[in-house]
């Protein structure tokens, strides 16, 4: 993918900047990278289990869930020609995304609550790709509002789901299946896989809006 | 139809604010754009739109952010408390709705009723909000006890950080401070005492759900890791993977025994 580069088994991005969450940076071939591990991110370890999503480095994004921003600030790096909108509603974890968001011009933060996109619904454009990592039990209802409001038609969704997070109780593996069902009433599923051993009982889903 | 965006408002023509970061602020609308706000504003602002928006964006976050964390502990004790007393009303509206039926029926009874369901909704309501607080100011504490239970023992201690400071010993007992000191008070006296061993926290089922003699040892460990929730919640306030799981590990392994 685009930036990115793999050591060993543990990917990097290609990027000009520091450290953001105290991961490692080192040179290689002349450029600086920032060591990504599937540990931290599951972005990284999607990547790490062999699958990759198309980007080209000029996209907009929609970010829900971007927390402090670990897997954001990689995913800035990617796409370092585009724009990246953050959506984050926890004020502690905000602070260190705006940090980051000061740093890069490529970031827009929004300090707002991914379930209410119309509260930002006049300052998101129309994006390429939402990247949804929010684990809230109605988090296909969340992806479904804002697709509506800002994915262009043929735009991509990526989105985490955690079992837990959906139904604590329940079998992992049925919980899955339900969400992959409702998503496929919606959405065109690209593919889908658990994110095993690196993030237990979550998969992710690529899909597109037809 | 005139849409709000982040530098103003758009009915056909575009009327740019004066104050980006109130427009930015008010920049919510009932539906879908008909059109991209970014095409828009750069006809506005050309190549300048990014900087400006990200600026703005940067400007009214810190703001928000910063007034959130101030103030976002004593809402949801604030919360609790009046769930509190909206429990107490209902239950003492329905005493005395009990009481009326008792001697004779009349409409006043339909009036009690519907003030119950009134409060009952009301309830509801607080509830939720407490929810939806709590899983954003104290993510591991939610995660752990659940919010009703997080929220209790943030009222018990005053704040988050006064929680964050507290020995695990003292969030295991808080709620049983009368029996604590009797039993303290007792044993002073050189007496037999039965210590508490859980307040606040007895009311989760992973303690309520093990046999007297064991419900310490769980008590005692849900605190030790409750207590490192609520430092996690308080300088990083993200999930922590595992602290559930290793809660749930310790109930399980006392239940076998």
């Amino acid at each position: 993918m685009r930036n990115v580069r793999f050591f060993g088994n543990i990917p990097a991005t290609k990027s000009r900047y520091g450290s953001h969450y105290g991961e490692k940076i080192f040179e290689h071939g002349g450029e600086r990278y920032r060591e990504w591990t599937p540990w931290r991110s599951k972005l990284s370890a999607m990547l790490v289990k062999g699958y990759e999503i198309d980007l080209r480095g000029e996209e907009r994004v929609l970010y829900l869930g971007a927390a402090s921003g670990t897997t954001l600030s990689h995913l800035a790096d990617i796409v370092d020609e585009g724009i990246l909108y953050a959506v984050e509603y926890s004020a502690k974890p905000f602070r260190k995304l705006l940090e980051l968001a000061k740093s890069r011009e490529n970031i827009i933060p929004i300090f707002g609550d991914a379930s209410k996109p119309w509260e930002y619904s006049g300052i998101v454009e129309k994006v390429d790709l939402i990247y949804q990592d929010v684990s809230q039990r109605n988090q296909v209802e969340i992806l479904k509002l804002n697709s509506d409001f800002f994915l262009k038609h043929g735009g991509k969704i990526l989105m985490m789901v955690k079992a837990k997070s959906i139904d604590s109780t329940a079998d992992a593996e049925q919980v899955f299946e339900a969400v992959l069902e409702e998503i496929s009433k919606y959405f065109e599923i690209i593919k889908s896989d658990r994110l095993e051993p690196f993030h237990k009982e979550h998969i992710f889903i690529y899909c597109s809006r037809p | 139809m005139s849409y709000n965006l982040w530098f103003g408002k758009f009915d056909g023509v575009v009327v740019v604010s004066e104050d980006l970061k109130s427009s930015f602020a008010l920049a919510r609308n009932d539906g879908p754009l008909p059109f991209n706000v970014y095409e828009l504003g750069l006809k506005v602002f050309g190549k300048d739109y990014y900087r400006l928006l990200r600026k703005t964006a940067i400007e009214f976050a810190e703001e928000k952010v910063e007034k959130e964390l101030k103030s976002d502990d004593k809402y949801v004790i604030a919360l609790v408390k009046a769930l509190d007393e909206v429990e107490e009303a209902m239950n003492a509206l329905k005493e005395k709705k009990d009481d009326l039926e008792d001697v004779r029926y009349t409409e006043i009874q339909e009036d009690f009723a519907e003030s119950i369901s009134n409060l009952e909704s009301l309830r509801k309501r607080i509830e939720d909000e407490i929810e939806s607080v709590m899983e954003r100011i104290a993510p591991n504490l939610t995660d752990l006890v659940g919010a009703k239970i997080g929220a209790r023992l943030l009222e018990k201690f005053g704040s988050l950080e006064n929680l964050a400071k507290a020995p695990a010993s003292k969030i295991q007992i808080v709620g049983a401070e009368k029996s604590l000191y009797k039993a303290l008070a007792r044993i002073r006296k050189g007496k037999e005492a039965k210590v508490p061993k859980h307040g606040i926290i007895f009311t989760h089922p992973f303690i309520r759900g093990l046999p007297k003699n064991r419900r310490g040892k769980m008590a005692r460990f849900l605190a030790s890791k409750l207590s490192i929730a609520a430092r996690i919640d308080l300088f990083r306030g993200e999930l922590e993977e595992g602290l559930y799981e290793a809660v749930r590990k310790r109930f399980e392994e006392l239940r076998r025994l």
